[in-house]
């Protein structure tokens, strides 16, 4: 994240070394050595903060066009390899979640399921189709489906699906999969429905029903 | 609160008792001093250097990290990328557990691998076999990390070597045109194959079928050799064999320059036996030790002698003159011959400087505890191991423990298969002689582990065709024509005779990472294409197959239980073993034996010792980080060997700690700093062995010094054997000095009262005995607070000082369970390691006579924790079942914690160390932690994934928790159960019991009122003192104990 800095910088001799030293682990000692005070350096650096500091504030007024807010995903909808539809198979032939998605019971993640699970009905429903047959291809020769992954969750924050499901099911009397990942019968294409972000998690486990702990090493450790 | 700390006017007259290192002992340097002035050298060298202020640049940096936060940049696209047919057996996120054996220098070890996703995360003991029951050493917890080495090769090489075999460089070539020009070459005759200690039955039998083919012959050998054992069996009771030991039932155990506890022959099962007879306090065993060095049994011994490794044989002879001659006792008291015989060793306490009275006393108890007791010699390659081994036997014989506590092993193979000296001095005469055109090379490697003066390098020279199966270009690939690279341990087949009885299968948890094949399979494919050996040999189209038929036809008829093979085979894999352990009968001495046990008479001078580390053994394993930062459990020294020498031996040749000096055997020489270390004689010099790799890779290369470079090819033809102790040095002093890395000066405890707290607590047997809470120091504690409520579960932790034998298995396990990192020796000297359970070593007594304590500390998730009040951005919290939780990502690196910590836990991470890694490397990280950044502090959770994962499965299930569900990887690692772990709030767990029942326990530092949750239990001292030596407590003399 910081080599942008020096990388803009003009001092040659500061250059060289930093970018060496940016590869080690001793890089934050190194840049306060070898930097020997030049007034040049100092100078450029401050301009470069200067217009860090410009370019911050743009974004903040002006946004982004796909993002909502900083930080949080909710609405990413991303385009799938093969455009596989929840509200044909989930909404309108009423397969339940759990036949794909069939390690959520018992693992901290839902499983995006293998091909041989497409392929238990595919290989006698609708094989005319060309993406039927695209998929038939790829299951033939041993490849996988590399799909989009929607639902992202920081690498320091621990999710388990298995520990939710039945306490969900129990206090709402729906299929506990909806309340976090919303309409996903009727999503042609599956988007991220809720925020995901930690209030959004803390919001339930602060309701007396669920008795739900709230140490932070329940998600963090 | 506590009351009344205020210092007396007399605290200044009081030495400590406990010390860490000599300079703390001399008091020159006191341990804040210490701990101050590293601190001072780290903000020296780091922040006032250069102009660009810190703040300066973090402003900057600043300002980056919000730009990069902001921009209109989506998060990296993921993918996620099923499997296309889903294995029946993995479900993602959810471990599989395979049983599986690991052979640790020549201790077999049963083991239970944890995967993910079909790749090994994390070896732990199996805990249903039959000899570790689940305990696992250092070494065979690292040797994970050797698998998903870097530096690993790739597939079969060629050496594009010149004339003179000077160069490197290698060409990869197909496994097909390796094994065409190697079958034509063996085709001509004159093989030979050279490995390690084979103990797989199966293994022998390939390569007897091998031989049998080709007309070949096979060499075992190892640098560390078991060779004098053996061989001193046959000469006493007529059958060569490794022994089996039985230290659980032993009352008084002699060990004599044995590390039984630390690298002497199964040193986690001993570790296991041992502590057997130290919990039972009714009868406690009393382990008494003559040491050359400061061995990690000397250390856990009631009673130490420090030797010279010249003295071993006339130790146990005059031992047995105390008994036979002077005493006049047991069956041999009346044989004229055996008491002129040892009439020579009348004056033996005197001789090694021992007090006769101490000396008799040795012998007294050894012959009280007669059929319960046992004495054990270590075979140090000295010029008279092989007579101690000799007069090992027959004092045991005397005692009678012959039968009880020793007896024969049970060997499937032969006994010669562990491996002799004297096979590798044929091999390199019958190279010399030109009688072999072909030589592999199997799991050894001579050219760094022999001594310069045999010319091993130009004795390989003269071969045809040198094959090495190294998994990387090591010191004697190097000369070799191909390096045809097996496969690592975790990707092959095999199976491990335990010597009693027992045989494990070693089943493959991941398939190879890259091109290689297993030595099996290689000698399979060269018989095939050579048609040569019997069918089985070149029928099987796998090696597998070839177990399983050799299983079918020798084990199975044998140990099958009438149930079919295949049934048997699923068993022995599910089970991880075969068999159970049985007992044979005792044996009867042939009395001439004592005869050829009469010892050499010692050199003169200075001897040499080198002696295998704890962390490092014989070096294979040298390219482990993790081994190479484990502090070594008695010196504390990371990434490095040192000659170890006496106080007086320093103030004689005039040297400092960490001065060069140069040893010279003969004709070689080898300059390595000095150490000076308690408790050592004064005419040993100590170096440790399997440093100083040239050829290691990027860890291990240039780490500490080459030792085995000064060992000796012994003279007497009789008895052939590359002497590694009692060697006669001449130490040359340099003016040159050397930073040692020791761990034993840093997170010190207690520095502001330079040590006279009670840190750790120790008791004589005595003592114990009137009062189980001897000298456990309790306060008068008062609390203006009501404390925290904990409804559910309470987390505790007690270790037992009594049982702790310092291995350091725990800090391994720690390290491969929680992802963290290896810091390398430069900042280790800043004291920044980042060992999460770390093991504390005192000292009490003289630099002379120094006995040691191990403390393993980890975070003590105190009730009243220091930490969390000094957070400025809660970071630190307090959860609902007592743990001290660490929020990472909370964290702005104040660093406040740490320094807040009485028991200095934290560890802050200065770099982002484990996100550098090099590939892939990270495949052993566990994905169930997280992963720390830089600038983040960390500290041990309590293994709070497995807590989780635990009480998960439990609800699940829907079931409670079952006490000893949830073991932390400290607990589970440990091969003597010193770790308890458990909650608090079940009336019934092990721990809550402890807490409650055992008056041993005590809270360290309990007058700070922290309130940890981990206890300690004191350590029980079996010597004959009537009262421990304890310090003089000054903080509150006035008042303040309960």
């Amino acid at each position: 994240m910081s080599s942008s800095i020096f990388d803009s910088d003009s001092n040659s001799r500061f250059r060289s070394k930093s970018q060496a030293q940016f590869q080690s682990h001793s890089q934050v000692s190194n840049v306060f050595r070898n930097n020997s005070g030049s007034v040049v350096v100092k100078a450029v650096l401050g301009v470069v903060a200067l217009a860090l500091g410009g370019l911050i504030l743009f974004s903040f007024s002006k946004g982004c066009n796909h993002q909502p807010g900083i930080g949080y995903n909710q609405g990413y909808q991303p385009e799938q390899p093969i455009p596989f539809d929840h509200s044909l198979h989930a909404g309108q032939n009423q397969i339940q979640c759990k036949y794909c998605h069939n390690q959520v019971e018992r693992s901290t993640h839902s499983n995006i399921p293998a091909l041989s699970t497409c392929m238990n009905c595919h290989l006698v429903v609708k094989t005319d189709s060309p993406l039927i047959q695209k998929m038939r291809e790829a299951y033939d020769k041993g490849d996988s489906i590399p799909w989009v992954k929607v639902h992202m969750l920081p690498d320091h924050v621990k999710f388990n699906h298995s520990a939710h499901l039945e306490k969900i099911e129990k206090h709402t009397g729906e299929i506990a999969c909806k309340t976090c990942h919303g309409p996903i019968e009727t999503m042609k294409v599956v988007y991220q429905h809720s925020t995901l972000s930690m209030g959004w998690c803390v919001n339930c486990h602060r309701e007396p029903q669920y008795s739900a702990p709230l140490n932070c090493s329940t998600c963090h450790h | 609160m506590s009351d009344n700390h205020s210092s007396s006017p007399d605290q200044e007259n009081l030495n400590s008792t406990y010390w860490r290192s000599l300079d703390e002992l001399s008091e020159k340097v006191s341990p804040s001093a210490n701990a101050s002035a590293e601190v001072k050298k780290v903000a020296d060298a780091e922040f006032t250097q250069g102009s660009l202020e810190r703040r300066d640049f973090l402003k900057l940096m600043g300002a980056s990290v919000a730009l990069a936060t902001t921009s209109c940049i989506r998060r990296p696209v993921q993918k996620i990328i099923p499997y296309n047919k889903q294995p029946e057996e993995i479900t993602f996120a959810v471990p599989n557990f395979y049983t599986s054996t690991y052979l640790d220098g020549i201790e077999p070890l049963g083991l239970l691998v944890k995967t993910r996703e079909g790749r090994p995360l994390k070896v732990d003991g199996n805990p249903e076999h039959p000899m570790n029951q689940g305990g696992l050493s250092a070494k065979a917890q690292a040797h994970i990390l050797s698998l998903y080495d870097p530096e690993r090769m790739k597939g079969p090489v060629k050496n594009l070597l010149n004339k003179t075999r000077s160069n490197f460089d290698t060409v990869s070539t197909s496994w097909e045109d390796a094994d065409k020009a190697i079958t034509a070459q063996l085709k001509k005759g004159n093989v030979a194959i050279l490995t390690g200690p084979v103990l797989s039955p199966t293994t022998q039998m390939l390569i007897n079928d091998f031989c049998q083919g080709f007309k070949a012959k096979h060499y075992a050998w190892s640098p560390l050799s078991i060779a004098h054992l053996v061989e001193a069996q046959k000469v006493s009771y007529g059958t060569a064999t490794l022994p089996q030991y039985h230290i659980e039932k032993a009352q008084v155990i002699v060990s004599v320059d044995a590390d039984f506890l630390g690298t002497y022959l199964k040193p986690t099962t001993f570790a296991k036996q041992f502590a057997v007879g130290r919990r039972n306090y009714k009868k406690m065993n009393r382990l008494i030790s003559f040491d050359s060095q400061y061995s990690l049994t000397g250390a856990n011994s009631d009673l130490r002698y420090k030797i010279k490794p010249s003295e071993g044989a006339s130790v146990i002879l005059g031992l047995a003159y105390e008994i036979v001659v002077r005493g006049a006792k047991s069956s041999y008291a009346a044989n004229a011959q055996v008491k002129s015989y040892l009439g020579n060793y009348a004056n033996v306490a005197q001789e090694i400087g021992v007090s006769p009275e101490l000396f008799s006393r040795v012998a007294q108890d050894l012959w009280n505890a007669k059929g319960e007791s046992l004495v054990l010699v270590g075979d140090t390659q000295s010029d008279v191991s092989f007579e101690a081994q000799v007069a090992a036997n027959f004092l045991n014989s005397v005692l009678e423990n012959e039968g009880k506590t020793i007896v024969a092993g049970v060997h499937s193979g032969t006994a010669s298969s562990y491996g002799s000296p004297s096979e590798i001095l044929q091999l390199l005469a019958d190279l010399n002689a030109g009688k072999i055109s072909t030589l592999v090379v199997h799991g050894v490697n001579p050219l760094y582990t022999l001594p310069e003066s045999l010319n091993a390098k130009d004795a390989f020279k003269k071969v045809e065709l040198l094959i090495s199966t190294a998994d990387r270009q090591d010191e004697t690939a190097t000369l070799a024509h191909y390096i045809l690279p097996d496969n690592h341990v975790l990707e092959s087949w095999n199976d491990l005779d335990f010597g009693n009885g027992v045989v494990s299968l070693q089943q493959p948890t991941i398939r190879p990472l890259y091109e290689t094949r297993s030595i099996h399979l290689s000698l399979m494919t060269w018989a095939y294409l050579g048609d040569r050996g019997p069918k089985r040999l070149t029928t099987f189209e796998t090696y597998y197959d070839y177990l399983r038929n050799a299983w079918k036809e020798e084990l199975y008829p044998k140990l099958g239980k009438g149930q079919g093979f295949d049934d048997f085979w699923d068993e022995a894999l599910q089970k991880g073993f075969v068999g159970t352990p049985k007992e044979s009968s005792g044996r009867s001495l042939k009395l001439d034996s004592l005869k050829a046990g009469s010892p050499a008479k010692a050199v003169k001078g200075l001897q040499l010792h080198l002696y295998p580390t704890v962390q490092m053994g014989d070096g294979s394993l040298s390219n482990v980080a993790w081994l190479q930062e484990l502090p070594d459990p008695v010196t504390k020294i990371v990434w490095d060997n040192y000659a170890s020498i006496s106080l007086k031996l320093s103030e004689t040749l005039k040297v400092k700690e960490g001065q060069m000096v140069q040893l010279k055997v003969g004709s070689a020489t080898l300059e390595v700093p000095v150490h000076i270390q308690p408790g050592l004689h004064s005419e040993v010099v100590a170096l440790g062995l399997g440093y100083g790799r040239t050829h290691a890779g990027k860890v291990g290369n240039g780490i500490g010094f080459n030792s085995y470079k000064l060992a000796q090819a012994s003279k007497s033809d009789k008895n052939q054997f590359l002497q590694l102790s009692g060697i006669s040095v001449e130490v040359i002093p340099t003016s040159n000095f050397y930073e040692l890395a020791s761990t034993q000066s840093h997170h010190v405890l207690d520095s502001k009262n330079d040590g006279k707290r009670k840190i750790v607590v120790e008791a004589t047997l005595k003592e114990f005995e009137e009062n189980p809470a001897a000298n456990n120091h309790k306060h008068k504690i008062f609390s203006i607070w009501e404390g925290h409520e904990y409804k559910g579960h309470k987390w505790a932790m007690t270790v037992d000082l009594n049982t702790c034998t310092g291995c350091s298995a725990c800090v391994i396990a720690c390290q491969s369970e929680n992802n963290i990192p290896v810091v390398g020796k430069k900042y280790v000297l800043q004291g920044r390691e980042m060992h999460w359970i770390r093991v504390d070593r005192y000292f009490i007594g003289d630099a002379e006579t120094a006995e040691a304590v191990f403390q393993p500390l980890m975070c003590q998730q105190c009730d009243n924790a220091p930490c969390e009040t000094v957070c400025p951005v809660l970071a630190t919290v307090h959860n609902s079942e007592g743990l001290n939780d660490m929020v990472y990502n909370r964290c702005v690196g104040t660093r406040y914690c740490s320094n807040n910590c009485p028991y200095k836990v934290r560890r802050f991470n200065w770099f982002n160390l484990t996100g550098n890694i090099e590939k892939p490397l990270n495949l052993a990280l566990n994905p169930e932690v997280t992963v720390r950044s830089r600038g983040v502090m960390e500290k041990c959770t309590f293994c709070v994934h497995k807590i989780k994962a635990g009480k998960n499965k439990a609800k699940l299930e829907k079931r409670d928790l079952v006490d000893g569900e949830i073991k932390t990887s400290c607990q589970s690692s440990c091969p003597t159960g010193a770790i308890v772990f458990g909650d608090l709030n079940n009336p019934e767990s092990a721990v809550s019991k402890i807490y409650k029942e055992d008056p041993r326990n005590y809270a360290l530092l309990e007058e700070f009122h922290a309130a940890p949750t981990v206890r300690y239990l004191t350590k029980i001292r079996n010597n004959h003192e009537e009262h421990r030596p304890q310090s003089e407590i000054t903080h509150h003399k006035k008042g303040g104990h309960a």
